[in-house]
C-alpha cells in the first residue's frame, strides 16, 4: 500500500517529462529544432517558439532584479537586527503573503498597474513586458526574503560574535562576515524565487499584452509581448486536443519545464550547500 | 564623529528604507483588495447565483465549487501523501534512495502549475475521459499539493524522537502495527498542518483549472461526474478582462476578497498550530 503511494508521488514528476517530451514530437516533425528559434506564430500555419522563451527570460530578469535590493535588504535587517518577537511576527506576514493567489496579482495589474504603468511613462497600453516584470518582483518579494532570511540564520552566532569581538562594528560584521558566508544560501533562495517567477501564469498573462512577437529593438521593455506560460493559457483552451498547435502548446510547456527546471535544481543545490 | 559610526548608521538607515518599501508595497496591496472588495460583499453577493455575466447577482456558486475542488483534491491526496512518507520514513532505508526521493518530491513542488493543466488534462481528461469537469480539476490539484502534504507529514514523521520507536519496538510491534499505534498518532499535526496548506494553494490556484475544471457562466452544481464547475478564481479571471466595465470589475474585487479571507484563514490556523507545536516543544 504505501509502496503504492510511494510510487504514484514518486513517479508522476518522470510521468510529466515523459508526457511531455512524447506529446511535443509531432511539432518537432514538421517545424524540426526551428521551432525553437522560429519567430512566427501562427496556428494552424507555423510555430515558433523564440518570442515566447525571449519574453519568459526577460520578465523573469526584470522581476529579479527589481525584487533584489527589497528583498535582500529586509531579509539582512530581519535576521541581524531586528528582536526574536518581531522576527517571527514578520516570518508569519510573510508566509501569509507569499500565499496570496495569483489572480489577486493578476486583478491589482489590470485594474490598476497596467494603468499606472501606462499614465507615468505616457504609453498608450500599460500591458507591458516591464509591467508583467514588476508585478513579478512584487509577487516572489515574501519567498525570496523568508528563504534569503533562513539562509543568514544558517551562519552560527560565534562567526558573528569573533568579528564583534575583533572590533567590528554590527554592519561591518554583516557586511563583511555573515553575506559572504551565506552566500550560497542567498544565490539559492534567489534562483528558487527565480524558477516561481518563470512558471507563474494567471498574473502574467492578464499584463503582458499577449503579442507574440520580440519588440524591435530588442531591449524596447515597454511593448507588449509573450511568455511561455501565458500563451500556454491563452491558447489551451481552444487548442484542448490532439492537433499540431496542441503538440506545440506541449513543446513550449517542455521549455518551460527545462528551464524551470534548472532554476530550482540549482537553487537547492546552493541551499544544501549552504547548510 | 568617527566616520565607521556614520557609516554604520547609514546603512542601518538604508535597509529600514528598503524594508519599509517592501512592506509598503505589501500593505497596499492588502488594503486594496479590501477597499475595493468590501463595497460589493453583501448577503446577496454571498449568497445569491451570477446573473448577467458575473455583473449581477453573486458568487454563491463560485464559492461552491472552490470549495469543491480544493476539498476533493485534499481527500485524494491525504491518503497518498501519508503512504509515500510512511514509504519513504518506514521502509527506504538506503540514504541515497531517500536523497532521491527527496529530490523528486522538491521537483514536482517546482513545476509549474501551468504545466499541471496540460499534462493533467491530458491523463484524466483524456485518457480517463473525464472532459472538462471538476473530476479533472480535483485529480489535477490533488497532484499539485502532493509535494505540499508530503513535506509537512515529513516533519513531522521526522521529528518523532527515537525512543517512541524504540519503546514500540521493544513491545514487539510489527511495522504495521507501529505506523498505527506510534506514528500516525504522533505525526496527526503534520497531516493536519499539511492539509491546511494543500488547501490554501489549491484554493488559490487558477492556472491548472482554467481550462480543465471550470466553466463560467450557466453552471450550478455538477450533477454527474462529467460536468465543469465555476470558481472563485476563474471568475475573477473573466471578469477581470472586461475591465472596462466597472460593475464587473467591483464583483471581481468582492469575489477576491472572499478568496483571499479563505486563504488567510487557511494559512493562519496553519502558523497558529505550528506556533502552538513550537511552543509545546520548548517546555
Amino acid at each position: 500500500m504505501t509502496g503504492l503511494a510511494a510510487a504514484i508521488s514518486a513517479g508522476t514528476i518522470g510521468l510529466l517529462f515523459v508526457s511531455l517530451v512524447v506529446e511535443s514530437v509531432p511539432v518537432f516533425k514538421t517545424e524540426g529544432v526551428a521551432f525553437l528559434w522560429g519567430t512566427d506564430w501562427f496556428a494552424g500555419e507555423v510555430y515558433g517558439a523564440l518570442p515566447m522563451i525571449y519574453g519568459s527570460l526577460i520578465v523573469t530578469g526584470l522581476a529579479v532584479v527589481m525584487v533584489l535590493p527589497f528583498a535582500l535588504g529586509s531579509a539582512i535587517l530581519t535576521s541581524e537586527f531586528l528582536s526574536g518577537r518581531v522576527r517571527l511576527v514578520v516570518k508569519a506576514a510573510m508566509e501569509l503573503l507569499a500565499g496570496v493567489p495569483g489572480i489577486l496579482y493578476g486583478l491589482m495589474g489590470i485594474a490598476l498597474l497596467a494603468v499606472w504603468v501606462r499614465d507615468l511613462f505616457g504609453l498608450i497600453d500599460g500591458n507591458t513586458l516591464f509591467t508583467a516584470g514588476l508585478l513579478l518582483a512584487v509577487m516572489i518579494l515574501p519567498t525570496v526574503m523568508t528563504l534569503a532570511e533562513d539562509a543568514l540564520r544558517a551562519v552560527p552566532g560565534e562567526t558573528r560574535d569573533t568579528a564583534l569581538s575583533l572590533g567590528l562594528t554590527r554592519m561591518e560584521t554583516v557586511m563583511q562576515v555573515v553575506v559572504p558566508q551565506a552566500l550560497p544560501g542567498l544565490a539559492g533562495a534567489v534562483f528558487l524565487g527565480l524558477g516561481r517567477a518563470m512558471g507563474e501564469t494567471i498574473a502574467v498573462m492578464l499584463v503582458i499584452g499577449g503579442i507574440d512577437r520580440i519588440p524591435q529593438p530588442w531591449f524596447d521593455l515597454f511593448a507588449s509581448g509573450q511568455n511561455i506560460p501565458s500563451k500556454i493559457g491563452r491558447e489551451a483552451a481552444e487548442a484542448l486536443g490532439f492537433d499540431l498547435q496542441w503538440s506545440a502548446l506541449i513543446a513550449l510547456g517542455l521549455v518551460l519545464f527545462m528551464m524551470v527546471m534548472t532554476l530550482t535544481t540549482a537553487g537547492h543545490f546552493l541551499l544544501r550547500k549552504a547548510r | 564623529m568617527n566616520p565607521r559610526l556614520w557609516k554604520e548608521r547609514a546603512t542601518i538607515l538604508i535597509l529600514y528604507g528598503l524594508t519599509g518599501c517592501g512592506c509598503l508595497v505589501l500593505a497596499v496591496i492588502l488594503t486594496t483588495v479590501i477597499m475595493k472588495g468590501a463595497p460589493a460583499l453583501s448577503g446577496e453577493f454571498l449568497f445569491e447565483e451570477s446573473r448577467n455575466f458575473g455583473s449581477e447577482g453573486g458568487i454563491f456558486y463560485q464559492m461552491i465549487g472552490t470549495l469543491i475542488l480544493m476539498a476533493g483534491a485534499a481527500i485524494v491526496c491525504l491518503p497518498v501523501a501519508l503512504g509515500s512518507v510512511l514509504f519513504q520514513t518506514e521502509f527506504l532505508h538506503s540514504p541515497p534512495l531517500k536523497k532521491m526521493f527527496r529530490f523528486l518530491i522538491y521537483s514536482l513542488n517546482a513545476v509549474p502549475t501551468i504545466i499541471f493543466g496540460l499534462i493533467g488534462y491530458l491523463f484524466f481528461g483524456v485518457l480517463l475521459d473525464a472532459g472538462v469537469s471538476w473530476v479533472t480539476g480535483v485529480l489535477i490539484l490533488a497532484v499539485m499539493i502532493l509535494p505540499t502534504l508530503h513535506v509537512s507529514i515529513h516533519e513531522a514523521v521526522e521529528s518523532i524522537p527515537d525512543h517512541y520507536r524504540e519503546a514500540g519496538l521493544a513491545l514487539g510491534l510489527s511495522p504495521g502495527q507501529q505506523m498505527r499505534a506510534v506514528i500516525l498518532p504522533q505525526s496527526m499535526y503534520g497531516m493536519v498542518t499539511g492539509t491546511l496548506l494543500g488547501l490554501a494553494r489549491a484554493a488559490g490556484e487558477t492556472a491548472a483549472i482554467m481550462f480543465t475544471a471550470t466553466a463560467f457562466s450557466g453552471v450550478q452544481l455538477p450533477q454527474s461526474w462529467t460536468e465543469p464547475v465555476t470558481t472563485l478564481q476563474t471568475h475573477i479571471l473573466v471578469l477581470a478582462q472586461e475591465a472596462t466595465n466597472p460593475k464587473a470589475l467591483t464583483h471581481a474585487w468582492g469575489a477576491g476578497l472572499v478568496l483571499l479571507t479563505l486563504v488567510f484563514i487557511l494559512i493562519a490556523a496553519t502558523l497558529w498550530m505550528r506556533s502552538g507545536m513550537e511552543m509545546e516543544a520548548e517546555r
